[in-house]
């Protein structure tokens, strides 16, 4: 079956892009495919202007599913990546104790993931990743799980690690404003088998609060313009999915966009 | 009361009756004119006030083969034979678990090895290994091993891809992978596997010692000599006996996965 379509786009060196798209329409296909781990039937993934065959090192990926060990403890996990490098002794215990702070996992370090939060392990998750510190990173849906509150307070902590290390970020995700939040650019995908529908630059200057910038004009701007393109391709017959079939509905009945949800997040 | 001293007190409570009423009804006479009738006839049960005198003169010196040296001949045989049994089953699941080619040229030798009634084969081991300790290894080992075999491959099999996968982004190597990834996960398997191994390699080391006769010593011989004998009391003490090692043997593994497995929510302790 075929997941997506003649896709073709580039990513620079330090950008963040994020794509976003219907369910199925193979977002996470083009991630993998970036990945090493799928193999595409026609064309070329490239990485400074080589192919990609394998896994590539100074690759981080972050999975939507849990993938933290269970039977290691979070420091132990955080350690994954130094361990399987060489990195031993002194130096492993400080990069650990610094992902431990990274991560706001004080007090956790000794802790089986079984007696964590979907939001801690999502979080050890992440920093077991950004430990070895990865040119590039590829994130499929990791913050899919999570509540809003928890999903925001990562937000927040990716985009501050983001600022100061400047990976190349692909992050995956069918959420809209999770897109806005975080990206330079934005991919939308048609639904499957997925094309590229529209590339979009988000001009929301840098550094984002995640919080305020949802009660912002342009942030109102982006969504609106991004979910006209968005909107037709959830309507579309076959490719309407789960909660956003309302949405999409209500725009097209009532020839305005929908305001953005979730505009005010619930925290305390 | 806490819930384990009420468990505790109604186990012995049960203990007490069984032993009491099995004392008790192989004590009385049945309403008959024939003499000798007994309700139960100890004949054949033996009674626990016998089967006591027996075990305390099993136990002592005047024998030529005491209860501890049967006792220890089959503890012996069945350890090897178990952690032979299981060392072989866990690499060889393993192994066959990770090469989908390999599983498939071999599934067919291991399904009709492992169909074959393992107790056919004791005159066969019994005449390549003689009547000693080897032949009882060997005979537990073929059925640990599959047993471990058929577990510690599925777990291998079972697990999850974005493990493998997350592990090979952090920079794993194959091995790497195996060590920290494979094995723990396929663990949980095999430890599910071991208890039943434990009654299994008991199985295969008093069958083999049915036939080995004094030189394997063994439960299994004293048992064998009772029959010969039609003495009930020496087959419950060796019975018996078997009972207490299949209990201990038990609960040292579930010390030894209590520990292995800590990270899994059902061994979680409070703290």
């Amino acid at each position: 079956m075929e997941a997506v379509h003649d896709v073709s786009f580039e990513v620079a060196d330090k950008e963040f892009v994020a794509i976003v798209g219907p369910s199925g329409c193979g977002k996470s296909t083009i991630l993998n495919m970036l990945g090493g781990l799928v193999t595409p039937s026609e064309g070329a993934i490239e990485l400074d202007g080589r192919p990609v065959a394998d896994v590539p090192p100074n690759v981080g990926y972050v999975f939507q599913k849990d993938t933290v060990f269970p039977w290691r403890t979070v420091r132990r996990n955080i350690a994954l990546g130094l361990e399987y490098r060489g990195v031993r002794g002194d130096e492993q215990e400080r990069r650990v104790r610094e992902g431990v702070r990274l991560a706001g996992l004080e007090g956790f370090e000794d802790a089986f993931p079984a007696t964590l939060s979907g939001g801690m392990r999502q979080r050890v998750a992440l920093m077991r990743t950004l430990v070895v510190d990865p040119e590039i990173l590829l994130m499929d849906e990791p913050f899919g799980a999570l509540d809003t509150h928890t999903k925001l307070t990562l937000h927040a902590e990716l985009l501050s690690v983001w600022e100061a290390r400047h990976q190349t970020v692909v992050f995956v995700t069918h959420d809209l404003s999770e897109a806005i939040t975080l990206a330079d650019r934005i991919i939308v995908m048609t639904r499957r088998p997925g094309r590229v529908k529209l590339v979009h630059d988000v001009g929301i200057p840098r550094p984002r609060d995640v919080i305020k910038l949802r009660e912002t004009e342009e942030y109102a701007h982006e969504y609106s313009v991004i979910w006209r393109v968005l909107g037709d391709e959830l309507a579309e017959p076959g490719g309407v999915q789960g909660d956003m079939r309302n949405a999409a509905a209500a725009h097209l009945g009532s020839g305005h966009p929908p305001r953005p949800p979730a505009s005010r997040p619930p925290l305390e | 009361m806490t819930e384990r001293a009420w468990v505790l007190c109604w186990r012995l409570l049960i203990l007490v009756v069984l032993v009491g009423a099995w004392e008790w009804l192989t004590g009385i006479k049945a309403i008959s004119t024939t003499p000798g009738l007994y309700w139960i006839d100890p004949f054949f049960v033996s009674r626990p006030s016998v089967i006591l005198r027996r075990f305390a003169y099993l136990a002592s010196g005047e024998v030529r083969l005491s209860i501890w040296a049967m006792a220890l001949s089959t503890v012996q045989s069945t350890l090897w034979g178990f952690v032979v049994g299981v060392s072989t089953g866990f690499a060889a699941g393993l192994v066959l678990g990770r090469r989908d080619r390999l599983a498939r040229v071999f599934e067919p030798f291991i399904i009709a090895f492992n169909s074959l009634p393992r107790i056919a084969l004791v005159p066969l081991i019994t005449m390549i290994f003689g009547f000693g300790l080897l032949a009882k290894i060997v005979l537990a080992w073929t059925i640990v091993f599959f047993i471990v075999f058929f577990n510690t491959f599925q777990g291998a099999r079972g697990v999850d891809a974005d493990l493998i996968h997350s592990a090979r982004f952090l920079g794993a190597s194959e091995r790497q992978v195996m060590r920290t990834v494979i094995v723990p996960s396929a663990l949980a398997w095999t430890f599910a596997a071991l208890t039943p191994s434990v009654s299994f390699a008991l199985i295969g080391v008093v069958v083999g010692e049915f036939l080995g006769g004094e030189t394997g010593g063994g439960l299994g011989y004293l048992i064998i000599q009772s029959l010969g004998t039609l003495n009930a009391a020496d087959m419950m003490v060796a019975l018996l006996t078997l009972g207490v090692i299949g209990i201990v043997m038990a609960l040292g593994i579930k010390q030894v996965e209590r520990r292995l497995l800590r990270w899994r929510p059902e061994y979680r302790t409070g703290a």
